[in-house]
């Protein structure tokens, strides 16, 4: 029988061999969420895998699922290893898992961007904000795990290079959600100053990127860039950069690296040394030579190869002094002789007795002035009192009487007028010579 | 307390830096290089004798004790 018609289990048999020789579809890679998870009850997991864009079918057998770490559910984003393969039995062609774990990976990376950006923009990672790693440090501190390849590759290099370097360990957890404030809280204890450190070192070995993730923390990067000790930064392989790399004060490729970027070998500090012993030697060489061209120079001067000249000189200050002060004591001296000699020269001294003659010249003039003056005082006073008499004489009423004038009285008060007279009274008349008393017989007029 | 070997050190680079600076007298120059030649020789014999320090750990009391690596 010639039948053009196949089976469908031929065909789908067919078309799984194509994906089982497909050396493309041997192992896949995949990115997406889950979704219709199904943990069936003899432990295979049954789910569909897909992104923004399409779905695959995913199944993960019991074998490979008791590998993973985590509870898968949907709406989970996780990274996938598998094969690709059909399923003849339902036509469908699906991935088989082998591995797969969360995809933390892509939120990660975003996430080390933004704080990368952040802090940069804020200048924790400025050059200018770097310090110096000490050339030959003391004690050295380290922030690792207590155990692990770290610690141990940190303190056989420092051994190895430079035995005489102290060592402080502050453990810390470097993996896991508490080892970023663990590392913060060492950080801190070692930079408190309490243990005089040079330097420090913080890191930890190798590991996935969640691994290291402490190392990419905020608070860490804030811490290393607060310390005052220089901090240099060890995390991981070469290849792996985190923000306290970025943050330290250097950046150290790996644990062993750091340490050797910590503490010189003793040979370099041989060479240090003898570099010291070379320049001190060529300074006091040179320093003696020059200080010997100096004195030559001095020794070899006229004063001191002809030390009478100095004397010499003095004897010239000497003299010019002594002419000085000789000249000086004789203008002073001729000054005195010259006042000396003017006051000698003077009238007086020479005719002391025109002192006298001068006073009784004075007396004499003043015994004058005063007779003048009595004379003039009595001759005005007697001429003013000529003048007086006179006057006294012409105003005396009783004158006018001699003149023929007769003085009326009545009651002592001088009558000038009839009016105050009346027929019968008593008057007084006063005569140049006598007096007499009469009685008004009429008043004849007024006027 | 003896000198430690880096304070030592330290203080040639200060010597040599100041010797270099030229500011110094002769009398004293001297004084000084004698006391650097002093400090290379003492650091020399120091570098060679060196003896190698304990490494301490922190421990969760704050106190220092020794520290080895668990292989």
């Amino acid at each position: 029988m010639n039948d053009k018609y196949m089976k469908i289990s031929d065909l789908n048999t067919y078309i799984k061999s194509l994906f089982d020789e497909n050396p493309y579809l041997k192992k896949v890679y995949l990115r997406g969420e889950i979704s219709n998870f199904k943990n069936h009850s003899r432990g295979h997991l049954y789910f569909t895998l897909k992104d923004d864009a399409s779905r695959i079918s995913a199944v993960m057998f019991y074998s490979s699922a008791v590998n993973i770490n985590f509870a898968p559910e949907d709406g989970m984003n996780v990274l996938v290893e598998g094969r690709i393969s059909c399923y003849p039995a339902q036509g469908t062609y699906q991935i088989y898992v082998d591995k797969m774990e969360v995809d933390g990976l892509g939120n990660l990376y975003l996430e080390f961007e933004k704080l990368k950006a952040k802090l940069s923009k804020e200048g924790l990672f400025a050059p200018e904000a770097k310090k110096r790693i000490p050339k030959i440090p003391k004690r050295i501190g380290i922030i690792t795990a207590p155990t692990g390849a770290a610690i141990r590759d940190i303190l056989s290099t420092i051994k190895r290079r430079f035995p005489i370097c102290e060592t402080i360990l502050f453990p810390a957890l470097v993996q896991g959600s508490s080892a970023a404030p663990d590392i913060v809280k060492q950080i801190k204890e070692a930079d408190s100053g309490k243990y005089n450190l040079d330097v420090l070192i913080i890191g930890r070995g190798g590991g996935s990127i969640e691994d290291l993730w402490a190392f990419n923390e905020e608070i860490v990067a804030r811490a290393i860039y607060d310390a005052r000790v220089p901090i240099i930064s060890a995390v991981g392989h070469e290849i792996d950069f985190t923000i306290s790399d970025f943050v330290a004060d250097m950046r150290a490729p790996t644990p062993t690296g750091a340490a050797e970027m910590a503490v010189p070998t003793i040979s370099e500090i041989n060479n240090i040394l003898n570099s010291y012993e070379i320049r001190l030697n060529e300074f006091t060489t040179n320093l003696i030579h020059k200080s010997k061209l100096k004195l030559n120079n001095i020794t070899s001067s006229y004063i001191l190869k002809n030390p009478l000249s100095l004397y010499e000189l003095k004897e010239q200050k000497l003299d010019t002094f002594i002419d000085t002060l000789n000249n000086n004591i004789k203008k002073r001296l001729g000054n005195y002789e010259l006042i000396l000699n003017n006051l000698k020269q003077s009238y007086v001294l020479k005719n002391p007795l025109s002192l006298f003659a001068v006073k009784k010249e004075k007396l004499l003039f003043t015994e004058k002035n005063l007779t003048n003056h009595i004379t003039n005082t009595l001759t005005i006073n007697n001429h003013k009192y000529d003048i007086l008499v006179n006057t006294l004489k012409l105003v005396n009423p009783l004158n006018i009487l001699d003149k023929g004038y007769s003085l009326v009285t009545k009651d002592n008060t001088v009558i000038k007028d009839t009016k105050d007279l009346k027929v019968n009274d008593i008057i007084k008349v006063k005569f140049h010579k006598g007096r007499i008393k009469a009685e008004i017989k009429e008043v004849l007029s007024h006027e | 307390m003896e000198k430690s070997f880096e304070d030592a050190l330290k203080e040639l680079e200060a010597i040599v830096k100041e010797l270099e600076s030229g500011n110094v007298e002769l009398d004293s120059a001297i004084d000084k290089y004698t006391e650097a030649m002093k400090l290379v020789k003492y650091c020399n014999e120091k570098l060679n004798t060196a003896t190698e320090k304990v490494n301490k750990i922190l421990t969760e009391n704050k106190e220092l004790v020794d520290f080895e690596v668990s292989e």
